[in-house]
């Protein structure tokens, strides 16, 4: 139900509600009201009647009675009231012209009511020094005079109703236009517009929400521009190896021997890139999808790093030094993600060391977590780079490397509740730390439906609010 | 002709030299924006083959660079980046053509031809001088309507000879379309390929200018 009808009925509807019952109230009040007056009217007639009879009762002798009814004539018009004045016995000295006799014979004092010839009419009798005097009226004018006062009432009173729900009408119309305006406004949008509702001036009570959608707005428009760049960034990623591909096979097929032989190696090699992009692309997207791993599986620090070096240095296993008298750790995240992150780390620990040099790994337990140190011997990195590095597609030298290892290590450990931190050392290469949570004694794993964002990382954060360059 | 390749990804860039080498052309490899500058003024190029995403320069900013400094050479941008606004920013940088990667070899090589072609001023890929007829993207010569097998380096040699239209060029031009960087060249070299050219095609045709180089004399071209 739109805005405007809710409130419509609900005003309209109360305010009727509310002056119709005082209406009715007001209007029985003066049904009784003038009831009483009407019968206080004829009550005092009959008793100034009887007053006037008072002061002279000689001539009300009831001997001489007959005499009075010839010789007194009281004027009085066909409607309204009539009088008639009588002894106790029942004879009439005097009588209102055109008042139906039976009418006014009463013998009870007081009030009484009677129909006759189809009228009905209300008397009042009173008796004094042996006089008995009735006074009474036609109710049927009774109540034409009521519903004439009742109309004169009325009348004002509904113009005046009608009148305000009109003004409410327009009232809620006006009102609410502000609110139109800014409807407006968002169905003229282009579907893809995220540009904030324009600064018009609008009601106090509509500028939350605006600056609600707009903060909504906002959102959305820096979280599309990171999945555009992204998209952007994967489709580059994967059309480089895909062009070397492409070539050398064309070479290859266009040449002969030496030339055609070495084609096809190179061809393979921008395969192997690209199978290597996919995967990691893939990985990405698991990590940071709504996908589940296997959690049954229980992860000790000490297997994670054997399978992360077979990983990482398949043909060269000497190459990684592993440093650990820790006993064995049970990690609190599926295996998987955790060989992942190390194996990762080793990678890049092992491209940026010169050929001959080793990558060393260190295992430290705490009493919450695990630190797996891995450190290399190569050129290391500058500020600014340590502030890029774990940015998706950020690579130091083009054609190594996926440029995502560091992105995916970041996904896993803000999945984790773990941290990553990169340091230069002084003698020269890098550190790079990750550190992952130990499984509780009861052996629950952490809970990667509810991805708790743990603000200890602080690559992950940065790279999260960075700009888009 | 001779292509200056500027191509960060070694394995692509490998396959652009294996390719065009292949298709007859003259290619040198450089990584980056500075080896690219400092090699543009040495060797005669004819047209550079340019990578937008190089290491230490963006690669539309050294086009716009080159571009203010007077640089005509015809540049085909190679870039992985389809955006239409990229596109549109890289001709606006001074690009002559624009080809996306993955590009399809034969249509880089004839690319880079048609910009050769326009560069000289022509309409039609074949050029013809008198009874000579070139096809550089085919690599077909014809005198008076028969075809002459010529070797790569001969071709080039014709080629050059011909793109200048009668213009003299050096001995070290000539020597730069036919080689490529890291060649050993042997002395007579370019002479023994002007003596073949001539025993094919006529001795009046590459006319010799003593101390300044060779010039092409054939006619109408």
């Amino acid at each position: 139900m739109s805005l405007r009808l809710r409130l419509l009925l609900m005003i309209g509807v109360s305010l009727s509600l509310l002056w119709g019952g005082v209406a009715v109230w007001m209007l029985r009040d003066l049904d009784d009201e003038m009831r009483r007056t009407l019968d206080q009217r004829l009550a005092m007639s009959a008793r100034m009647v009887a007053g006037l009879v008072s002061q002279n009762p000689a001539a009300w002798d009831a001997r001489n009675g007959t005499a009075g009814v010839s010789t007194l004539t009281v004027p009085a018009t066909a409607k309204g009231l009539a009088c008639q004045v009588s002894s106790l016995r029942g004879e009439v000295f005097a009588r209102t012209p055109g008042t139906t006799p039976a009418a006014i014979a009463t013998t009870a004092p007081g009030f009484a009511e009677r129909e006759i010839d189809g009228e009905r009419w209300r008397s009042y009798t009173v008796e004094a020094r042996g006089l008995r005097i009735t006074t009474a009226d036609r109710l049927i004018e009774r109540n034409t005079l009521l519903r004439d006062v009742m109309v004169a009432a009325i009348v004002p009173f509904l113009v005046a109703l009608i009148g305000s729900l009109m003004m409410l009408w327009i009232g809620v119309r006006s009102g609410l236009v502000p609110l139109e305006r800014l409807r407006q406004a968002l169905a003229r949008r282009a579907p893809d517009a995220l540009t904030p509702i324009p600064d018009a001036p609008i009601p106090r009570e509509l500028q939350p929400l605006v600056d609600t959608l707009n903060k909504l707005l906002e959102r959305m428009r820096v979280a599309i521009s990171r999945e555009r760049r992204f998209t952007s960034d994967a489709a580059h990623e994967l059309r480089t190896p895909l062009t070397a591909l492409k070539t050398h096979l064309q070479v290859a097929r266009i040449t002969r021997g030496q030339v055609a032989e070495t084609a096809l190696e190179y061809a393979e090699e921008g395969a192997s890139r690209l199978q290597h992009t996919l995967q990691q692309l893939l990985t990405l997207a698991q990590v940071e999808g709504p996908f589940s791993w296997d959690e049954t599986q229980r992860t000790y620090a000490d297997e994670v790093a054997r399978l992360a070096m077979r990983d990482a240095a398949p043909d060269t296993p000497k190459r990684i030094v592993l440093e650990s008298d820790e006993p064995p750790v049970e990690l609190a995240l599926p295996q998987a993600l955790a060989v992942t992150a190390l194996r990762n780390l080793l990678d890049n620990a092992l491209r940026h060391s010169p050929a001959q040099h080793s990558v060393k790994l260190e295992i430290q337990s705490a009493q919450d977590t695990v630190s797996f140190r891995v450190c290399d011997s190569g050129p290391g990195l500058s500020a600014d780079e340590l502030t890029r590095v774990t940015q998706r597609f950020w690579r130091r030298d083009t054609g190594r490397g996926s440029g995502l290892g560091l992105a995916i290590v970041v996904a896993i450990t803000e999945r984790c509740g773990g941290s990553l931190a990169l340091e230069q050392r002084p003698t020269g290469g890098l550190v790079a730390s990750l550190t992952l949570p130990r499984a509780k004694r009861d052996g629950s794993n952490c809970d990667l439906r509810c991805r708790a964002d743990h603000g200890n990382n602080e690559f992950a954060s940065g790279h999260k609010h960075a700009d888009p360059d | 002709m001779r292509v200056l390749l500027v191509e960060d990804d070694d394995l692509i860039a490998h396959g652009i030299q294996a390719g065009l080498r292949a298709r007859g052309l003259m290619v040198d490899g450089v990584k980056t924006a500075a080896q690219a500058e400092a090699m543009l003024p040495a060797v005669h190029y004819q047209v550079v083959i340019l990578d937008l995403g190089l290491p230490d320069e963006d690669g539309m900013r050294l086009l716009q660079r080159w571009r203010t400094d007077g640089m005509a050479l015809p540049v085909l941008v190679l870039t992985a980046r389809d955006a239409v606004e990229d596109r549109v920013a890289g001709l606006r940088a001074g690009a002559d053509d624009y080809l996306l990667k993955p590009f399809d070899l034969d249509e880089l090589v004839a690319r880079l031809h048609a910009l050769l072609r326009r560069a000289a001023g022509r309409s039609v890929d074949v050029i013809e001088a008198g009874a000579l007829r070139l096809d550089p993207e085919r690599g077909e010569v014809s005198l008076n309507g028969r075809p002459v097998v010529l070797s790569r380096r001969e071709l080039a040699l014709l080629a050059a000879l011909l793109h200048a239209r009668g213009r003299i060029l050096s001995v070290d031009q000539l020597k730069d379309s036919l080689y490529g960087f890291s060649e050993e060249i042997e002395s007579n070299a370019l002479n023994v390929h002007i003596h073949h050219l001539r025993r094919k095609l006529g001795a009046g045709l590459i006319e010799t200018v003593r101390g300044v180089g060779y010039r092409f004399n054939g006619g109408g071209a």
